[in-house]
Formats: structure tokens, sequence, C-alpha cells
């Protein structure tokens, strides 16, 4: 792992740690409702607490909005060129149809990110929160990995192919 | 498959199965519909009056440009299959269709079946035959000193449009022939793959030595100044890319090896479409593996079945079943 | 006019007992004038730029400006994020040891702003390294009453 993106990692891991504190919350406005009050608007402001901005650097940052029953994780991966930058759509357009089976991933990112989480406290009464904190940071250095090695695998590929067709040539 | 071949093999297999069918005595009835790259159709079927005799017809978008590359189009495309028996041009094409060849199924020999498939790169070929003739014409021209004027001369631009949107240009000069490729990406991610695909063929040949003497290859937006004729007066679109390739004398001595160049540059495009196709496919493929390894992890997470395992195991001293 | 069915009417009821983030603001913070906080930036650039890095961190750390308005808290954070990144790595694990658990709390809270505004993220590297040291010193604690610290700095 490279040198910061260790402290990245850690910084993030604490800032969920102390966010992961979800209670069962019914709503204050609506009877028989329990909703995650991260994602109403205009919700009383004693419910959500100082959201966390873990950065990196301009690129890479993610943002934890906690709430009195949810929080909202917000990633925002590096995208360093154009390919970059059409890998992670696909990869998080990818993940983001397959919702379902990921339980705490939101359909849509919010502005400005490239994925986002929402963990109510129905997962975090279901699951080792431990284990779900350490299921976003795997996420977050996988993800990582695998769009450079996506890049290099379309590089690796161009080049094959380039050199196999003028090889064609070659009389 | 990393290449592409140049035949169709759907027309070689029908002509193959037509042939052998014949040979048995009971010829088929045939009317089979085939396709090829760039809006390309080939028909082929039986006459009306005799089931031993086949109509092979073909419809291709860059027939119309092909006509306007220069005189002799028909009479280039006859030649091709003039020295095998039993394959006549019709005067008048099949309806729907461009150009139309009579097969005598009696007369076939197997080695024409090869050239019947090749029919669409034969169509495309006329334009680069031309080329070819006019570059040894120019060439000509330069070693004479008392002809030479001193100028480079260059020769006429020859244009193939084979898509909607995309053509080739073809310019003999002195030295060398120029093809173009005009492309053109309709997909947002295409295009992004299209330029590393594109900026590699432009590398290749300076990195690797073992491919020094293929064809040049350039890359660029803006049209180049060979096709300055016909794209100067046209808006320019900044999604348009143009591919330059530059032909030495070598690549095209002989017409083994101007049949063979032909083909590849011919099927350029398709190759190159087909292995972004390829890139993405794989990309999905890896996607789909990472989103189960994700699951797994997430799942891991999960608490009260591994809880449930072992409380289904736990028993009294009898044996029985714990009750709660 | 736009869809009546959004009018948030909540948010013109006075009882709706619905509560804005300045409402949670604690009662009795400790105002502060101008003049105070320009002297206290400017005794924390001295400090940064002679390197008594350890005077500036206690500056830093020391009743932060809680209830000014928002241009004079950027004001002020640019002179902490300035001497904040000035301090080279291997001191830092050295200054974080000397706070005491009130001070680090304030660090903190610089901290999180820091990696939310631009500035700061540009030096995220050193934010972060920062936040490890904090962090290894005391756990999870500074941030939890991060969370729920509702003075803002």
């Amino acid at each position: 792992m490279s040198q910061s993106l260790r402290p990245y990692l850690t910084a993030v891991r604490y800032s969920l740690q102390a966010a992961l504190n979800l209670t069962n919350f019914s709503s204050q406005v609506v009877e028989r409702h329990n909703r995650p009050e991260v994602e109403v608007p205009n919700t009383s402001a004693e419910l959500l607490l100082q959201p966390m901005h873990v950065s990196r650097n301009e690129h890479e940052q993610v943002l934890i909005e906690p709430s009195v029953n949810s929080v909202r994780v917000s990633i925002k991966v590096k995208q360093a060129d154009e390919i970059e930058q059409i890998l992670v759509h696909k990869f998080t357009r990818f993940l983001e149809q397959r919702a379902e089976s990921f339980y705490v991933l939101r359909r849509v990112p919010i502005e400005g990110f490239s994925i986002s989480f929402l963990i109510t406290n129905k997962h975090t009464e279901s699951m080792n929160t431990e284990k779900l904190v350490d299921f976003i940071i795997e996420f977050m250095e996988e993800v990582d990995k695998e769009i450079s090695e996506m890049k290099l695998f379309l590089n690796a590929r161009a080049r094959f192919v380039a050199e196999a067709y003028l090889g064609e040539f070659v009389y | 498959m990393l290449h592409l071949r140049p035949e169709n093999l759907l027309v070689q297999k029908t002509l193959t199965e037509a042939w052998n069918a014949n040979e048995n005595g009971a010829p088929l009835s045939l009317d089979r519909v085939i396709s090829d790259f760039d809006y390309t159709t080939l028909h082929v079927s039986n006459t009306p009056e005799n089931k031993t005799v086949l109509w092979l017809s073909i419809k291709t978008k860059v027939w119309q440009s092909a006509l306007k590359c220069g005189n002799g189009f028909l009479e280039h495309l006859e030649s091709k299959y003039s020295n095998f028996p039993g394959i006549t041009p019709t005067q008048q094409p099949e309806q729907g269709y461009d150009y139309t060849l009579q097969v005598d199924l009696a007369q076939l020999q197997p080695e024409a079946m090869v050239q019947l498939s090749l029919l669409k790169i034969h169509v495309m070929s006329f334009a680069f035959q031309l080329a070819f003739q006019e570059f040894s014409v120019l060439s000509q021209q330069t070693q004479d000193p008392s002809s030479f004027s001193g100028s480079n001369d260059t020769g006429v631009l020859r244009h193939l449009q084979y898509r909607d949107d995309e053509s080739i240009y073809i310019k003999p000069s002195n030295d060398r022939v120029t093809v173009i490729f005009e492309t053109f990406f309709q997909d947002e991610t295409d295009k992004v793959f299209g330029k590393v695909f594109l900026q590699e063929f432009v590398d290749a040949r300076k990195r690797n030595r073992s491919i020094q003497s293929a064809p040049q290859v350039l890359f660029s937006h803006e049209p180049p100044l060979e096709t300055a004729s016909v794209t100067s007066n046209r808006r320019t679109d900044k999604d348009r890319r143009f591919i330059t390739f530059v032909l030495f004398p070598r690549h095209f001595q002989t017409p083994e090896l101007q049949f063979s160049s032909v083909c590849h540059l011919a099927l350029f495009r398709n190759y190159f479409h087909y292995h972004i196709k390829c890139s993405k496919a794989y990309m999905h493929s890896r996607m789909r593996y990472r989103v189960d390894s994700f699951i797994k992890v997430l799942n891991r997470a999960k608490v009260g079945e591994t809880d449930e395992s072992e409380q289904q195991t736990r028993r009294t001293i009898t044996g029985r079943k714990m009750v709660y | 006019m736009e869809d009546w069915r959004r009018i948030d009417i909540d948010a013109f009821d006075p009882d709706s007992g619905r509560l804005v983030p300045e409402d949670l603001a604690p009662p009795n913070l400790k105002s502060v004038n101008a003049g105070e906080i320009e002297s206290k930036i400017s005794q924390l650039r001295s400090a940064a730029t002679s390197g008594d890095f350890a005077t500036a961190l206690q500056l830093v750390t020391n009743e932060p400006p809680y209830s000014a308005d928002e241009v004079t808290k950027s004001r002020y954070f640019e002179a902490v994020l300035s001497a904040l990144t000035q301090v080279r790595q291997a001191e830092i694990a050295n200054l974080v040891k000397q706070l005491s658990p009130a001070q680090t709390d304030v660090l903190i809270k610089y901290l999180y702003k820091g990696m939310s505004v631009p500035e700061g993220q540009k030096q995220g590297g050193i934010l972060l390294s920062w936040f490890e040291k904090v962090t290894q010193n005391t756990g999870v604690a500074p941030v939890v009453r991060y969370l729920s610290d509702r003075r803002t700095v």
C-alpha cells in the first residue's frame, strides 16, 4: 500500500466507526414512518450530526454524513483522465444496477461523488459494524486497484492489437 | 480470433453446400441473404429456370463511390472472375442489388468459391487498384528526367464512402500511396477507447522493431492536407478522426502484396471496432467478477448465519435437540 | 409558480418544532470581537513563521472563535491551515502528545474542516497524517465528540 493511502483509509475507518452508531428512530413528522433521516429533505437539525470530509486530495474524497438512524457515505474515486472517468462511471453504474444485492449501496450517488452508500440502523442491526467498515475500506482499496488494472489492460490490449495488425503488413 | 478473415465464410459455406448437393445430383433450392460488414448484403439464390445455376448478388454502400472512382469498374470485377469457368456477370443486376454474378455449379471449381466470397473486397479493391496503377505512372515520370517537371506530382484523390459517415480516401504520389480513413464514433465510450487504440497504432511501429517495415500510421482530428480538396469546404466536426496509412512501394510491389494490403486495409475499421467491443466485453466480465467478490465481503459482515448453524448442532447429552 | 405541493409549509410554521442548526448552538458562547481575532491571526502567523509550532498549536486549540461569523472563521482558518501544514511530518507526533483532550477535540474539528474546503484538500496528505497521529494517541473518542459537538470552527 502506498504511503499516503494508509492514513487516508485509517481516517475513513475511524470516522466510520464513530458514525456507525445508529438507533431505530421513527419519523417525527409522519406517523408510522421510519425513514433514514439523512435522506429526508428539511429534516430537523438535531437529527443530523456534523458531516465529515476525509480527503486525500481534490480527486479522492470521502464524505460521511451521519444522522440519528442512518449514515450516508459518499466516495469520490480518483479519475485522472478520460479513460479513468469512463471506467469509473461504467464500474459504479454496474454496481448501482445491482444495488439490491449490496443492501447498503445507494442507487444514485450524491452530487459530486462517484458512488454513495446508505447505511441505516437496519443494516447495523443485522450486520457486524466492524465488518461493514471493513467492507467500505476494502471497497475503496479495490476500486482504485480495479480501475488502474482495467486501464492497463486496455492499453496492453490496444498495443497488442495494433502490433498484430501492422505485423500483417510486414512482408 | 485475432484477425478478421477477408472472405465471407457464410458465402463460402453456402456455395460449398450447393456445390456438394449438385455433385450428388440433388441441387438445393436456395434463397439466402447474407450480410457482411459495412451495410453489405449478399444474396444467393437459384435462377428462376435452372436449379443448378445460382445468382450471387451484392448490395453495398461502397458501390456508388467505387463507380465514381474511374472508368472500368465493371471490367475490373469481371477480370477477377474471368479465369474461373462457370462464373459470368449478368447484364442486369438482380432487383435491389448492385451487381449479380451467375454461377454455374456444374462448372464451378472449389477455388472459385473463395474468390466469390471475396466479392466485397474486390469491389473495394478497385479504387486501390487504380491508385496503384497511377502510382507506377507517377514514379516512372519521376525517374525519367526529361518529363520530370521538378514538382512533387501527386495523383487523383479517390474517395470511397463505405458507411454513412465514414470514408476512405486514397491518394497516390510518386513515392507512396496514402490511405486515409475518416471515422466517426457514435458512442462516447468508443470514442475514448478508440483514442487509446489509435494512439497505439501510431506508436506501435516506433516501439516494435520487428514491424518497422509496416506502413506508417498517423492520427489526427484535423483533416490531413491530402484530403483538403474534399474536406475543406465541409463543416469540421470535432468527433471526426482521421487515420492515415502511408503505403510504400514495398507494400504493393506484386499483385499478391497488393491484394493482401487491400484486404487488411478494407477490414481496418472492422478490426479496430471489433477489438474495442472485445475490450468492453472483457471489462464487463471483470466487473461481474468484482461484484461477486464485493458481495462476498459484504456477506461476511452479516450476523446470524454462523450463529444459526451453531444452534442447530446444539443437542442435549441424550442426543435430543435443544429447544429454547 | 413552482409546484405548490412541494412547498415546505413546516418551514413557515413557528410551532412546527423543527430546529435549524442555529437553534442548536449552545447558549452563552464566549463572544469574540474582530480585533481579538485579528491579533490572534497575526500571533499565529508569526509563531508559524518563526517555527515555534508548539506555541502555534496551543493558540489554535485554545478558545477557537466559535461565535464568530463564517467570513471571520474562514479568515482565521486560513491562518490555522497554513500553520498546520508547515509542521514537518516527524514533529507531528510530538506536538499531538502535548495536547489536552479538550485541545485534541478542537484540533480534530480543524482537521475535518480543512479536508472539506478546496485549500485544505490540496494539503490532504499532511492533514491526514495529523489525523493519524491524533487517533493513534487517543483513539476514536475525539471523532465521536466532533460528531455531536454543535460548536463549529
